[in-house]
């Protein structure tokens, strides 16, 4: 089973905040691995583990970004690919699924393509499907797990009020979401020393023959326009009251609102 | 031989701050704390999931070699875990310390691989109830047991205290007397006659084991005597002081920067009279930035000592001394002000800044208390003063002059080493050494002026050091205010000094006029800091 | 793909119509699509479009006609019964060509997040995740959309291509009807099903419907990290059942296990906007106002006095949920 797993590096956005004059804050913002794509790497290693094969992690960003591609190196991925230049800086989800589809179609051949459902910086949820878009590969996405059988693939996915189980024939991109109390894996010093020999290669518009009108700000179709802080709310009626007092104020509200008689 | 590199140092830190997210949360130190209990099964844990045992064995056992600019970071993150759990870990690299200095080729491989494999927890075992930082005291024996003319084994007799892990190591390496001198002995955990005493009741690092050991004929191979060789316990002791006390004053680093970012996220929480407390200047001048200033000259400090170690891999006695002795107390007097920063919750065991009050001490303590280090300090310089004709820090001064940049407090920090020069040398004309007082403060206004220039330069060298959460404008203003504070400080504390015991006031002033008037501008750059840092870590 | 298109030749702006494939029921928000569409269309001076594709469909015309539809694009064929990413995103792509939009407008829901990418990838145009405000300014479709978690907002417009698509947050855009119904314009169109790659196995409703049933309460309790021990946890649930509200938390609730994942409101979690919210120890941070301060009625209960929810609500109450929670009930049982 070979294997691409799309990463991200985000900023903890926890973290992030707006200053007075409308710039972003980013000071003592530390850079993580997205964590679905955290989750999404170990559902491949989890595959690999069972079917064997290769994993390989690509991502895109600065140079900086390669940390994540270290981090999936440590854990256990094969090879690591940053597509990392000039030209892509300033690139929406669809310039930036236009430059993963192709670099992902010169790490061909491949069976499974996995990505985190959305990164936290952005909240998007649109890369993965807009890569299997690009490549016209099926496509499954806001999956808790993921499973492959004699070459079938087996996904659970979230639907509004419940889930759903699809199968699949390979190839197929798989967007992942993860489970509430998954802990995600974080290597040993041991494993992070030896993924220091791992391959990483850093690839620009020439090496993945990329339409270099559609990289970048250029070929985004989006614009930000501008950014500002979320709106302050107005402000209501505050009681300091006795506990007994607290309650039946609160039962009136319930009353009037004719939640209880 | 491969390096770890920066990216994996990085990812090192990361995997050791999520296992200590998961396994080790605040609720079960602080319950491992008031039960005076080593959390036994999530350390060996650490060492099996993350392999930070590995880091001192060399590679070709099986470890990871890590340079002393990894472990220095290692220490500082696992002080802001627990400064107990820091030190049982910091314990099993002390431990086989001896052995990588002084062990012969096939005791390393054997003794290596083993505590690699079965992720040994070890002991160092040197200090005796009248041999603490004076080892020359030692009692502990090891009498040589001959058979057929040759040296089989050795029988220990005596006891040690104060040993970190002492209750619990699966290895301890022990110092003992031989005919031949010190030497060092590695005894297995249930060697017979072999005896660990009652783990101590402790004011602080109550997670970290301490106990006496007690050795009633203790009888081990010959081959377990590091080295093969008896009487090289001393050098091989010595040979390390420098990188040891370098790693205490990384540990107090750590467990400083921990209980000041707490105080800033809650000041930044806290409104108080319409404002969070992070506004307010009078709170963040005195309680919070003066801290977080002397943090950032200690890891500049502790990172160019660790970068020469990794050079030279050994010596540096004087500058292991300089970082312990001033990140220790910069810790100390922060975890103090912290608890102040949190008002009466900092008072509670609620909050982490209570008890990481109570563990900072030991930094002052062990490896040496601040007293030794103040002497070792100035013996050490006195020396180097004596030897160069008062150039030493003249030499230093006149390169900071030679700087054209005014705004890294250059002049300040040059003004303050030509005041400390004058002063060692008011000192020395008038035999004022004599005074035991005298010289320890002379170690402390040492330790300031050589943290402080190395800041300066830092700071001039365009770079911040990794791992550091600013940036360099920052480290700029930071380095511009400690130059200032300390010429100021071993100006007037040198001149209250020296007339302190001189019958007639010295005829010196120590540029205190001129140092007084490069205090301009301090105010403001103490505000821009406390921006810096209530954003820096405001959750 | 993308190069400057004529933008004049591009007009209308689309709803699609998600129907919910358990109930059979039109998904409220596509009634707030329609409601926001109507309002926007005024502005562009254009015709709301509707496409609707599955089975069945004429019996909800009526309804979306009363929030504003005007033309109702109708794909009927037993093939399209479930939703299917690769079927569903050809007929969007193909009718866009044919009829060319100047906006689509999907919910932001599990299937409008899939559909939506997939199309744009497809035909080269911008597409806005999650809005929370659509607006038009100097003939542009500005998509308002938290981001960074919610600690900022970001106004996105597409300026070069079209359609300017948008997938919209369930429960945060009113849902109004219009005052005078227009006449219907309905257009069939027919289109062959392909043999998909994927295969439905099975549909299961499960505990995950917690979700539904959070984001669809109309009174809703929230507990924050003020509520620590389990009785004060037991009589919260029991308040619940007694006034009829679904349990929701904050993200370190979450994170504690008191409660699971679906349960979680906020940024992370579902958006939630109920007739009443009420809540315990919640101290308001930004990644869980996010998700509940379009709620009708605000009561919050936190032993602070500064929290950030007594900014959002209307009635705030300085005191510790352990103590307030068992003294409403007793209350409530002595009107009973």
């Amino acid at each position: 089973m070979d294997i691409i797993v799309c990463l991200k590096q985000v900023p903890n956005t926890a973290k992030v905040k707006m200053n007075q004059d409308g710039t972003l804050l980013r000071t003592g913002v530390p850079s993580i691995l997205n964590p679905y794509d955290h989750f999404a790497l170990a559902k491949a290693l989890e595959i690999k583990k069972q079917t064997g094969g290769k994993i390989k992690v690509l991502s895109m960003g600065p140079t900086q970004a390669s940390e994540v591609l270290r981090l999936a190196l440590a854990l256990g991925a094969d090879e690591s690919y940053l597509l990392c230049d000039r030209a892509f800086a300033g690139s929406d989800t669809w310039a930036t699924s236009y430059a993963l589809s192709c670099a992902i179609k010169k790490l061909a051949p491949y069976n499974l393509i996995l990505c985190g459902q959305m990164a936290i910086d952005g909240d998007t949820a649109q890369t993965g499907p807009e890569i299997a878009g690009h490549l016209n590969i099926p496509q499954i996405t806001f999956c808790t797990d993921v499973k492959i059988k004699n070459d079938i693939l087996t996904a659970t996915k979230l639907i509004e009020g419940g889930h759903q189980i699809l199968e699949a024939s390979l190839p197929v991109l798989i967007t992942l979401t993860t489970p509430h109390n998954f802990i995600l894996p974080y290597p040993s010093f041991t494993d992070i020393f030896k993924g220091q020999q791992k391959p990483l290669f850093t690839w620009t518009p020439k090496e993945i023959e990329a339409d270099s009108s559609k990289l970048g700000l250029n070929g985004s179709p989006t614009r930000v326009s501008k950014i500002y802080p979320p709106a302050p709310k107005q402000k209501g009626q505050i009681f300091n009251l006795s506990s007994e007092d607290t309650a039946s104020e609160i039962v009136k509200i319930l009353q009037a609102k004719k939640v209880i008689k | 031989m491969q390096k770890i590199d920066s990216v994996s140092r990085k990812l090192m830190l990361e995997s050791l701050k999520h296992y200590a997210k998961e396994n080790l949360p605040f609720d079960l130190l602080r319950k491992c704390d008031e039960e005076n209990s080593f959390p036994a099964e999530k350390v060996k844990k650490m060492y099996k999931d993350l392999g930070i045992n590995l880091l001192l064995i060399p590679q070709e056992y099986g470890g990871l070699a890590s340079s002393t600019s990894d472990i220095y970071r290692v220490c500082a993150e696992l002080a802001r875990i627990d400064l107990g759990i820091a030190t049982a870990i910091f314990a099993t690299f002390l431990g086989s310390d001896p052995l990588n200095v002084g062990g012969t080729e096939e005791q390393k491989k054997y003794w290596f691989t083993k505590m690699a494999r079965e992720n040994l927890l070890v002991a160092y075992g040197a200090t005796e109830a009248d041999a603490g930082s004076d080892l020359i005291a030692l009692k502990t024996r090891a009498e040589q047991i001959v058979k057929d003319g040759k040296i089989t084994h050795y029988k220990i007799n005596g006891s040690k205290m104060w040993i970190s892990n002492g209750a619990i190591a699966d290895l301890y390496t022990i110092l003992a007397l031989t005919p031949g001198g010190p030497s060092w002995f590695l005894v297995p955990k249930d060697t017979p006659g072999f005896t660990q005493l009652k783990h101590e009741d402790k004011h602080g690092i109550r997670l970290a084991n301490t106990a006496g050991l007690c050795f009633e004929d203790v009888i081990v191979p010959a081959e377990n005597l590091i080295g093969l060789k008896e009487g090289q316990g001393f050098l091989q002791a010595q040979a390390v002081f420098g990188y040891t006390r370098l790693m205490v004053g990384a540990l107090a680093l750590g467990a400083g920067q921990e209980a000041i970012e707490n105080a800033i996220v809650y000041a930044n929480n806290r409104v108080q009279a319409a404002s969070p407390l992070s506004h307010k200047q009078g709170y963040m001048h005195k309680l919070i930035v003066p801290h977080y200033i002397k943090f950032e000259a200690a890891r500049a400090f502790i990172d160019k000592i660790a970068k020469i170690l990794d050079e030279n891999n050994h010596g540096q006695a004087t500058e292991g001394a300089i970082a312990k002795y001033y990140a220790s107390r910069a810790a100390n007097k922060a975890a103090d002000d912290a608890i102040e920063a949190f008002g009466g919750f900092g008072y509670t065991k609620d909050f982490s800044v209570e008890k990481i009050k109570r563990d900072v001490k030991i930094t002052c303590i062990y490896e040496g208390t601040s007293e030794i280090m103040e002497m070792t300090i100035y013996r050490g310089r006195w020396q180097e003063h004596l030897k160069t004709r008062g150039n030493f820090y003249l030499d230093m001064a006149r390169k900071m002059e030679d700087i054209k940049e005014i705004d890294f407090g250059t002049k300040a920090i040059a003004l303050g080493l030509k005041a400390l020069s004058d002063i060692l040398e008011e000192c020395r004309l008038n035999r004022l050494t004599r005074h035991q007082y005298i010289t320890f403060e002379l170690g402390r206004l040492i330790a300031n002026a050589e943290v402080a220039f190395n800041f300066v330069e830092k700071a001039l060298s365009g770079k911040v050091v990794e791992g550091c959460p600013f940036n360099l404008e920052t480290i700029k203003t930071m380095a511009r205010i400690n130059a200032k504070n300390v010429a100021l400080d071993i100006a007037t504390n040198g001149a209250k000094l020296v007339n302190s015991v001189l019958e007639k006031p010295t005829e010196k002033d120590f540029y205190i006029s001129q140092i007084t008037k490069e205090c301009v501008g301090i105010s403001k750059d103490m505000d821009a800091l406390s921006i810096v840092l209530r954003d820096t870590f405001r959750n | 793909m993308i190069k400057q298109t004529d933008l004049k030749n591009y007009k209308d702006i689309w709803v699609f119509a998600e129907i919910d494939e358990i109930t059979k029921q039109i998904r409220s928000v596509t009634l707030e699509l329609l409601t926001a569409a109507k309002r926007l269309s005024g502005e562009l001076n254009c015709k709301v479009g509707l496409v609707i594709i599955g089975q069945d469909n004429k019996k909800y015309f009526e309804e979306f006609a009363k929030y504003g539809a005007e033309i109702i694009y109708n794909i009927e064929d037993s093939s399209f019964t479930h939703y299917d990413t690769q079927n569903y995103a050809q007929i969007l792509i193909a009718l866009t060509k044919k009829y060319k939009p100047e906006a689509i407008l999907y919910p932001s829901t599990y299937m409008g997040r899939d559909l939506a990418p997939r199309v744009a990838s497809r035909l080269g145009c911008g597409l806005t995740a999650d809005c929370t405000a659509l607006s038009v300014k100097d003939g542009f479709l500005v998509q308002s959309r938290p981001a960074f978690g919610g600690n900022i907002m970001a106004d996105i417009i597409c300026p070069n291509t079209r359609p300017q698509m948008a997938s919209v947050r369930p429960n945060i855009l009113p849902k109004t009807q219009v005052n005078k119904i227009a006449d219907l314009k309905i257009i069939e169109e027919h289109f062959k099903a392909v043999s998909s790659k994927v295969r439905l196995v099975k549909t299961q409703k499960d505990e995950t419907s917690e979700i539904l049933k959070l984001e669809e309460a109309d009174i809703v309790i929230a507990i924050g990290r003020g509520v620590k021990d389990q009785k004060t946890f037991a009589f919260i649930k029991e308040l619940a059942s007694k006034l009829g509200a679904a349990l929701g938390a904050t993200r370190p609730v979450i994170e504690s296990g008191l409660l699971a994942k679906n349960h979680q409101i906020g940024q992370s979690g579902v958006s939630i906007k109920p007739k009443i919210y009420i809540s315990f120890g919640v101290s308001g941070a930004l990644q869980h106002t996010i998700g509940m301060q379009n709620s009708d009625l605000i009561i919050s209960v936190n032993k602070d006095n500064k929290a950030p929810i007594f900014n959002i609500c209307q009635y705030g109450f300085v005191a510790e949920a352990q103590q307030i929670v068992p003294k409403i009930l007793q209350a409530i049982n002595k009107l009973k």
